[in-house]
């Protein structure tokens, strides 16, 4: 495919990723109508963590489905740099997905039948500009379970290659829906740890969703969502550091 | 009311419908052919008792030169006969209008006064002969339709060299002739041959046989043996020039259409056992993939109380859903079939009607076989899921395990894509699908090579017979033998470019307790008309004494080069000879037995004659030849090549086409039918797999990929294995019809391996590329979600 837009790079850090305004999802028709987003107005800023919170049915995860490409807005505005989202077709959003976001999921989605290293080549070999795939598994400390297959390892270790997935095509926004609603604290942590490092050393912009409000002490800025809508939202002095996190 | 677990059973059916079909469509190709070819077998063989029981067909015949007719009486009173029947049987040129070549035919006597004992004949229309009539003639059906002869009609013919006008008075048929064909050809040819009923006066008187026969046949008392009263009868008419008795087994007619019910045997058997067993595995397929999906459902059944009976139960009404489904569509398409391919063997077979008639055991049988192929499907998978403990029911389905592919291990790993090792890691994981997706696109294309080969092997043969052995134009057959220098008068017939005497000569050929009745055809040594060919197609020169035979004959006689042979010759002296077997040759069609013309008439004693010859013709003349050859008394028959090879190109043509448009259905049927089972299930137990590589990035082109490839694999493998497997039905039904009558060459062409390549790959593709469209509704939130 035709590569798709200039690579960020840290120096870019600040620089405004999504511009995001009145954005309205509606499902349904009629009587069986939800508005699962009901005017969002949001910027997202490369290089930045970002955690979402908010009550179960708020649109945490229409909201990332809609950044990620995954879904078009009923309304509003949204661009991803000079790229609309709002109208774009079908190739176009597959290109912006494989150039420029990363996704990790709740429940891992590794493709069974492909070993650890495997399956974080499978993006590198078509991607612009790759890290070789041992590279993003040591990242995540998963170097010596390079030919495992996802059987093989525990939920944490299939998440983290999930991350040396998502990150080893360096993209721009990782886009990060209950990435530890599986795992137990500890694992947790070292999955938190992952992301957190490749935030840092990548300066990708990560938004990360979560319901446990203390994971929120580790973002630059924390979102609260409430029906649809942007609630409240502040900034962190600090980021606190994975491991220091109290549950 | 519906129960509330059969409205469940509704809407999953619903839901699977188009897997469901396709399973329903397999098993009825299975079930169809199963019917088929029991009922054409039930209704070959019914028809033809009922007619031999109608029409009192005899159980022994024999043939002879002359005997007075007390000699009969003596023949009935043999051990063990029941009724035995004398008649006359003579060979007659005919002079049709509008037919430009010689035609001949048979003359039968029927009694001058009632109904013959045995072989009485069945009149299709018009009416029987007048009592004590004189110049009337009965005439058998297919040479009729051939001519366009109705009652009313006049029809000329040479008795014994004495040219006389008939009435047709009426179409009759035979049960001696359900298949009509001159005697020694394996051809049907009935526009120039045919047979003919008259008074027995009035045939007798004109062949001076009157108050004789030369033709007798009878009927065993019940429980008697045949083997002991032919041997009685041959010992009885051997002073009469005895041609040998013979049993319906080595009647040419009855042959026939046992040929033709053994190959429908072979076909009953094999293909539906392959179809069905491969029904039976999407049945499984089908309902494991249900199965996984409705874990939870299972367990939530087992937590309410539903016992493993009642959900055993309720998936197997799942199965038999689709069992009837396939019956229902089998019968109805068997039975279409059926009626086609009975319209097909009135070509080749005369009854007074042969209608299709539905074996009911064969239903009942496909029904049996469809729910028992149904039950082993059913059977591991609906196990599986009985065995559960609820509470393990209620957990998703632990990850799939995987690992390398053998392939892979072979250290060329590295060089396969991603989408080739998802697919072979898939492959080896589920080798039971694999399997039978490959077994059931081999037996598609193994279908495809069975009608090609037949046809190619038809035309090998009868270009091997009609180009590289019998090189003339046209044969001609004397009524009686003459001295050698009649072949000067033929030479001196318009048109003729070349000519070559020969003389034929029925006989016995015995060696050690097996033996032949058969033509002994002595020809020049180095003759290039009725050529000698061994097996490399090189031509024989015979040698100055002995025979050579065809390979057929050496083996039904267990004879080898150098063997020396018992000939008893059947005609003139009845000479008995011992001959050297000096030779083999190839032919396909009869088995012959061949000599050089000197040696034979020494063997015969009977001086330099001959009884027939082979011409090769000056085309431009053709017409006035044949014409100067209807007025030449002493011809008893005339063949000619092309009209031969014309008519049965288009018989044979028309069944292979019809066969082989019932086989390219089934095979599309089954290739569409599995890949497309295949591909549904892959899609559907693989979604999540698939709608996250859709999110991370992959278009869908890329994810169709991932499953295009798993299908080339399956392709790849299946169709070298259908070749193969094509090939070997091919030469399994090519011996099964491998007899003394016909030996069809196996023959085997790239255009036919390439025309099944073909039609499989195409059905397959479309096939894959109509589910590979349900890509595009795949949900690609729906893999951000919970597993199911
Ligand atoms: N495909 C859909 N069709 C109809 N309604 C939907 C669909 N997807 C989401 N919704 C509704 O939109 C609203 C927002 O859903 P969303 O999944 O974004 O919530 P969430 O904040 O991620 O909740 P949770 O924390 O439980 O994951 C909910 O009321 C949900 O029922
Ligand atoms: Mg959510």
């Amino acid at each position: 495919m035709e590569p798709f837009t200039p690579k960020t790079s840290i120096s870019d850090a600040g620089r405004k990723v999504f511009h995001v305004r009145g954005l309205t999802k509606v499902y349904g028709m009629g009587q069986a109508e939800v508005h699962a987003l009901a005017g969002v107005d949001l910027d997202l800023h490369a290089g930045e963590l970002v955690v979402l919170l908010g009550p179960s049915g708020s649109g945490k995860t229409t909201l990332l489905n809609n950044l990620g490409g995954l879904d078009v807005p009923t309304a509003g505005e949204l661009r991803y740099r000079d790229f609309d989202l709002t109208c774009a077709n079908e190739t176009d959003l597959t290109r912006y997905r494989r150039d420029s976001v990363g996704f990790i999921f709740q429940f891992y989605n590794l493709i069974p039948s492909l070993t650890a290293r495997e399956n974080v080549a499978l993006i590198t070999e078509v991607a612009r500009d790759p890290m070789p795939p041992e590279d993003a598994l040591n990242m995540v400390n998963l170097g010596a379970r390079l030919d495992h297959f996802p059987a093989q390892l525990s939920g944490g270790e299939q998440q983290r290659v999930a991350i040396a997935r998502a990150i080893a095509k360096r993209p721009e926004v990782l886009l990060c829906d209950e990435p530890t609603g599986a795992l137990d604290v500890r694992t947790g942590i070292v999955v938190l740890e992952a992301l957190e490092r490749a935030n840092r050393d990548l300066g990708t912009l990560t938004v990360v969703i979560t319901h446990n409000a203390v994971m929120a002490e580790m973002a630059d800025r924390v979102i609260h969502l409430s029906d649809g809508r942007v609630l409240s939202e502040h900034r962190n002095a600090k980021r606190a550091a994975p491991s220091t996190l109290n549950w | 009311m519906l129960p509330n677990l059969d409205r469940k059973l509704l809407r999953d059916l619903n839901r699977m419908k188009g897997q469901a079909v396709a399973v329903s469509l397999v098993m009825a190709c299975g079930l169809a052919m199963l019917i088929m070819a029991r009922s054409l077998i039930h209704s070959l063989e019914s028809t033809r008792q009922e007619y031999y029981e109608a029409q009192r067909f005899a159980e022994a015949f024999a043939h002879l030169k002359r005997a007075p007719n007390s000699l009969a009486a003596r023949v009935a009173e043999i051990p063990g006969v029941a009724t035995a029947q004398a008649g006359v049987a003579v060979m007659v040129t005919l002079d049709l209008d509008g037919l430009d070549e010689p035609a001949t035919g048979q003359v039968r006597s029927l009694p001058d006064f009632g109904q013959p004992e045995l072989n009485r004949l069945f009149l299709r229309t018009g009416s029987w002969l007048s009592p004590g009539s004189r110049g009337e003639v009965l005439v058998s059906e297919a040479f009729a339709e051939a001519n366009n002869l109705h009652p009313g009609d006049k029809l000329a013919m040479l008795l014994n060299g004495r040219r006389k006008e008939f009435r047709v008075t009426g179409i009759v048929l035979s049960p001696e002739i359900i298949f009509e064909a001159r005697p020694g050809a394996s051809l049907p040819d009935n526009r120039t041959y045919g047979t003919f009923w008259m008074p027995y006066k009035e045939i007798a008187t004109a062949f001076d046989l009157y108050g004789a026969f030369n033709y007798l046949t009878l009927t065993l008392a019940p429980g008697a043996e045949l083997r002991p009263v032919l041997a009685e009868v041959d010992r009885l008419l051997q002073p009469y020039g005895g041609r040998g008795a013979y049993g319906r087994a080595d009647h040419p007619s009855h042959i026939r259409v046992s040929d033709e019910i053994r190959i429908l045997q072979t076909l009953s058997i094999g293909f539906p056992a392959v179809f069905l067993s491969v029904a039976a595995f999407m049945v499984n397929a089908v309902l494991s993939r249900l199965l996984t999906l409705q874990r939870e459902q299972i367990a939530i059944l087992k937590a309410f109380g539903f016992t493993n009976r009642q959900i055993v139960f309720h998936y197997l009404k799942f199965a038999f859903v689709m069992v009837i489904g396939g019956a229902v569509v089998g019968a109805v398409g068997g039975v279409a079939l059926g009626n086609k391919l009975v319209v097909m063997y009135h070509l080749f077979f005369r009854f007074p009607d042969l209608s299709f008639r539905l074996d009911r055991s064969a239903l009942v049988m496909a029904l049996a076989v469809g729910a028992g192929a149904a039950m082993v499907g059913v059977f591991s998978a609906v196990r599986r899921a009985a065995k559960l403990p609820p509470a393990e029911a209620m957990r998703p389905e632990p990850p799939a395990n995987f690992r390398p592919a053998l392939i892979e291990r072979t250290g060329i790993g590295h060089l396969f894509s991603h989408s080739f090792r998802i697919a072979v890691r898939n492959l080896e994981r589920r080798p039971a699908q694999a399997l039978f997706t490959v077994a059931g696109l081999a037996l598609a294309t193994g279908i495809l090579i069975i009608p090609n080969s037949f046809r190619d092997s038809v035309t090998e043969l009868l270009g091997f017979q009609w180009d590289v052995v019998q090189r003339q134009d046209m044969n001609l057959g004397l009524v009686e033998p003459a001295s050698i220098q009649v072949r000067d008068l033929l030479r001196q017939l318009p048109g003729v470019i070349a000519a070559e005497p020969f003389r034929g000569a029925a006989a016995r050929i015995r060696f050690g307790h097996r033996s032949r009745q058969i033509g002994i055809i002595g020809t020049p040594a180095d003759t290039q008309h009725s050529r000698v060919i061994d097996g490399k197609y090189r031509e024989i020169v015979l040698p100055p004494e002995g025979l050579v035979v065809s390979t057929k004959l050496a083996e039904v006689l267990d004879v080898k080069v150098g063997d020396e042979l018992t000939v008893e010759f059947l005609e003139g002296r009845r000479a008995l000879r011992t001959v050297p077997l000096v030779g083999v040759c190839e032919d396909l069609t009869g088995i012959a037995a061949h000599m050089d013309l000197r040696a034979l008439n020494r063997l015969l004693g009977e001086g330099d004659v001959i009884n027939g010859a082979s011409f090769t013709l000056d085309m431009a003349h053709r017409a006035e030849f044949l014409h100067a050859l209807k007025k030449i008394p002493r011809v008893s028959w005339v063949g000619i090549k092309e009209s031969l090879r014309e008519n049965f190109r288009q018989t044979t043509a028309a069944s292979i086409n019809l066969i082989q448009s019932i086989y390219l259905v089934f095979a599309i049927v089954v290739a569409f039918g599995v890949v497309y089972n295949n591909a549904r299930i892959s899609l559907a137990e693989r979604s999540r797999e698939l709608a996250t590589l859709r999110v991370i990035g992959f278009s869908e082109r890329e994810v169709g990929a991932v499953l295009i490839t798993e299908l080339t694999i399956l392709a790849l493998i299946a169709l070298p294995i259908g070749l193969l497997l094509g090939t070997g039905f091919a030469k399994g039904i090519v011996s099964a019809v491998n007899t003394e009558t016909v030996r069809l060459p196996v023959i085997f062409t790239l255009h036919n391996y390439a025309f099944a390549t073909m039609v499989v790959t195409v059905a397959s593709a479309i096939s894959a590329l109509v589910v590979l469209r349900r890509l595009k509704e795949l949900n690609l939130v729906s893999a951000l979600k919970a597993p199911e």
